[in-house]
């Protein structure tokens, strides 16, 4: 069944909860000598739906978890179960042939087996759907029976609603601390199995990288694991060429549009500048890989360079800065525009030349904040995955040269985890290691530029 | 009257040398620069931006377009037959292609324009007789001209590149009428396909819709709860500031992680909803999450505690104030933001692509659980073929995409222009 029409009924039975016990409660109010009771009728409502719903949603999630297990040790107790090869891959495949077969995912299976295993599947799914159906449908009345038992005209439904309510705020704002807690986790366990097969010292220091999906998974070759090249790659990518673009771009639009710029130019350009920002990267990707790429090998070509590569890390980066550009413009902009007028005024009072004031007065005061704004943009660069996975190549290149194919880690964690392998191979799980190295780098470029900005705001404030 | 000697004081002051004058010049050309270099800055990233919609206006409008030949097909003479009323058109269209409605394309293909044209038919032209056939089941007695698309082969050879046997044919057929450029609405109607001249983004695009209703469906209300509880409730202390810390690094950490958590969490518990909208959604609903928080507080922020107070005052309990007089008003913010969020989400790529929504998907989802695929997704699959028609259908396919996300800006925009409230 699907998990739809389960919330459909278990929503179904709350509202019905919930209109009966309303109805109930102005029976109380017209009943009641002073003609008031303890709380709003709707509340009355509430408490019943809430005491019918929600348990029974909590059961059905739970169900959709675990039943998954019944059915298949139920469709592998039966006698067509045991035409199946005894373990491997084969097995696999037949078993999740026939759950697709029998869930209706697909219409056609290529094994006999299969075949005939999805009957006793679709069998254990019904059976088991019923089954959970109707605990579910046990719970719910268990709810209500205990909901109305406690409805009366003195009950104080109102303050229980309200602390569920609370509770849901509470719960809902846990979600974030559940969802670093998860990433968090997830990337530890992954990295620490990585590093039971490769050690961490070949990983963070070797400089050979070529990790094989297809190779022995018991008995990795940790010379292949060295991530150094695409450390740099990601660096010289993200946080060099693409901040050569994005820092002096950003930084004089800033200023233009802050201190020269006629109100009304600001008002066309800076809504253009956050264009630039929305614009998907799977566009700028595209752009990249099918317009700067060929235009910037033919440009070698004709400066005389042999044999260009065609995927440059150049390409990647230019395009990386430029969408980078508005990002740092709004973030410069808003530390100028936190330097006080005062000083402004004072620089302008003395003689000096609009742009002495803000090259020595207003870039120097709004610095941590400039500062602060490129760690983000950096963390924002080495993180950027669309861009360089269609412009940037696979191929692991440590070289100071722009003109050559490199690799990043974001490219390496697409590539690796979007082939074939297993997720017992460290080839896979390398993915997770580059993820946690891309995970705690940023973090730390968050964490840093936050501080920065916090402690400059105070000194003005 | 010596006080008025002293106005013939000499028209520049003692102190304006010559050496103070150059100085100035020089300080003043400085000045020049300066700002020519910030306006160079601003005109680049106009420059740069106007020159990347145009190029793929200019390649994504031929995108709409696919080459077709006209060929005039006399299916009364072809003795077809359609069951009234056409309960399934998957099923009437395989039985016109078991009656020999293919062959009597081809045959008059070959009748009207010769073999060698003929064989340039895409492979499933007929299927553009058949629909229209599905849709007015009068026409198998008629005799009609359809333009049906030509091989990639042929459109290649019409823009003047490609094998060069086929281009005398192509400016032939173009010169007597019979194969040209047309607009191809089916373009938003069809699925991926493997010959440029048939693919369509509807699946792409019903994938994408799918994925969005999830993300929105969990990240809406669990940002505003969030928001609600930690500017009306929290109390302040290391708990609160744990969510908040937590809060803004999710904003900050780059996509693709989430993508590796809905790989190992999401793809874990439930193995059988690879590439399934569900998941995607899911995993997008925990990026735009945070973003939904951070605008929802500003906004509920920048309610007036006078309204808080006047309800109190009037009996109101701390839950009926926030969700009957702080909620409505913040609204409009929290609306403002959340779209915001959605656009970033529709436009997201990573993530999706590593929990296996890549995959070739010619048949558009029935609901949340099916395989999808999404609309950048789409972009990034197609700019990775070889052959040269899908790089207009690419570049039409963004159009599509920046519309979107035009459309939901502007919507974003018109809110806060229309709710914008000062109080």
């Amino acid at each position: 069944m699907s998990p739809a029409i389960s919330l459909l009924i278990a929503l179904g039975l709350g509202l019905a909860g919930w209109l009966v016990a309303r109805r109930r409660a102005y029976r109380f109010l017209q009943e009641s000598q002073t003609g008031r009771i303890a709380a709003l009728p709707n509340y009355h409502g509430w408490y019943a739906a809430l005491w019918i719903a929600v348990p029974m949603v909590l059961f059905l999630l739970v169900w959709e978890a675990v039943s998954g297990q019944f059915v298949l040790a139920h469709a592998l107790a039966s006698p067509e179960a045991r035409a199946l090869p005894d373990s491997g891959l084969l097995r696999d495949r037949m078993i999740s042939e026939a759950y697709n077969l029998a869930s209706g995912a697909s219409t056609t299976a290529y094994s006999n087996e299969a075949r005939a295993l999805a009957e006793p599947f679709r069998e254990a799914m019904l059976r088991y759907d019923l089954i959970g159906l109707a605990i579910a449908v046990i719970i719910a009345g268990a709810g209500a029976a205990w909901a109305f038992l406690r409805l009366r005209p003195e009950a104080k439904v109102r303050t229980r609603v309200e602390r569920i309510v609370l509770l849901g705020l509470l719960l809902a704002s846990l979600v974030a601390i559940l969802t670093t807690l998860g990433i968090f986790v997830t990337l530890v366990f992954e990295t620490f199995r990585f590093f039971g097969m490769i050690s961490p010292i070949d990983f963070l220091f070797g400089a050979q990288w070529n990790p094989d999906p297809m190779s022995n998974a018991a008995n990795p070759d940790p010379n292949r694991y060295g991530a150094i090249p695409l450390f740099w790659g990601t660096l010289f990518i993200g946080a060099i060429i693409a901040m050569i673009v994005a820092i002096p771009f950003g930084l004089m639009s800033a200023i233009y549009l802050t201190q020269y710029a006629r109100p009304r130019l600001r008002r066309w350009v800076k809504p253009a500048l956050e264009i630039l920002a929305g614009v998907p990267t799977v566009v700028y990707g595209y752009f990249a890989a099918l317009t700067v790429a060929p235009a910037i090998r033919d440009l070698a070509l004709s400066m005389g360079v042999d044999n260009p590569s065609s995927e440059s890390a150049l390409a990647a980066g230019l395009v990386m800065g430029i969408m980078i550009i508005p990002f740092v413009s709004s973030m410069a902009d808003d530390s100028i525009a936190a330097v006080p007028q005062s000083m402004r005024d004072g620089s302008l009072a003395v003689g000096a030349t609009t742009n002495e004031t803000i090259r020595r007065v207003l870039v120097p005061a709004a610095l941590p904040g400039i500062v602060a704004g490129v760690m983000l943009a950096v963390s924002r660069a080495i993180g950027e995955t669309m861009i360089v996975v269609m412009a940037a190549s696979t191929a692991a290149n440590l070289t100071g040269n722009p003109l050559e194919a490199m690799t990043t880690v974001t490219v390496q964690i697409v590539a690796l985890l979007t082939g074939e392998g297993s997720f017992d191979h460290p080839a896979t799980l390398a993915a997770f290691a580059l993820g946690f190295v891309l995970f705690l780098v940023t973090l730390a470029l968050n964490f840093i530029a936050l501080r920065v900005v916090r402690r400059f705001r105070e000194a003005y404030e | 009257m010596n006080d008025t000697s002293a106005s013939t004081v000499p028209p520049t002051a003692p102190t304006r040398t010559v050496a103070f004058e150059k100085r100035l010049k020089k300080r003043y050309a400085a000045e020049r620069r300066f700002k020519m270099m910030g306006l160079g800055a601003v005109v680049f990233s106009i420059v740069v931006l106007v020159f990347l919609l145009v190029t793929m206006t200019i390649n994504g409008l031929g995108g709409f377009q696919r080459a077709e030949l006209s060929v005039p097909v006399d299916l009364s003479q072809a003795a077809l037959s359609i069951d009234e009323p056409v309960t399934n058109a998957d099923e009437a269209i395989s039985s016109l292609q078991r009656q020999g409605l293919p062959e009597v394309v081809q045959y008059s293909a070959s009748e009207a324009l010769g073999d060698e044209a003929a064989d340039q038919l895409a492979s499933d032209a007929w299927r553009v007789v058949a629909d229209e056939i599905v849709a007015d089941p009068s026409l198998v007695d008629e005799s009609r001209t359809y333009w049906l698309p030509a091989s990639e082969d042929l459109a290649t050879a019409l823009t003047g590149s490609g094998q060069t046997n086929l281009q005398p044919l192509a400016r032939e057929l173009t010169a007597n009428g019979a194969l040209a450029d047309r607009f191809d609405p089916g373009f938003l109607t069809r699925s991926d396909a493997t010959d440029p001249q048939m693919v369509g983004i509807w699946a792409a695009l019903k994938g994408s819709i799918l994925t969005m209703i999830v993300t929105l469906a969990l990240a809406f209300p669990i940002g505003v709860l969030a928001a609600l509880y930690l500017e009306e409730y929290a109390p302040r202390n290391r708990w609160t500031d744990l969510i908040e810390v937590s809060i803004n690094n999710l904003a900050a950490v780059p996509s693709i992680i989430f993508g590796l958590l809905g790989l190992a969490v999401f793809l874990g518990l439930f193995p059988n909803l690879r590439s399934a909208p569900v998941i995607g959604g899911m995993t997008l609903a925990l990026m735009t999450m945070p973003v939904i928080v951070i605008s929802g507080r500003n906004a509920i922020k920048a309610v007036p505690p006078s309204i808080r107070d006047g309800a109190l005052a009037i009996g109101a309990s701390p839950v009926q104030v926030v969700f009957q007089h702080v909620l409505p008003l913040a609204l409009p913010g929290i609306l403002t933001g959340t779209i915001i969020g959605m656009a970033r989400a529709l436009g997201e790529t990573a993530p999706l692509l590593l929990i296996g929504m890549r995959a070739f998907v010619a048949t558009p989802p029935e609901g949340f659980t099916d395989n999808a695929t999404v609309l950048p997704m789409q972009i990034f699959l197609w700019s990775d073929e070889i052959d040269r028609g899908f790089v207009e259908r690419t570049s039409a396919a963004i159009i599509v995409l920046l519309a979107f996300l035009l459309l939901m800006n502007g919507l974003a925009i018109y809110l806060r222009n229309r709710f914008e409230k000062s109080w």
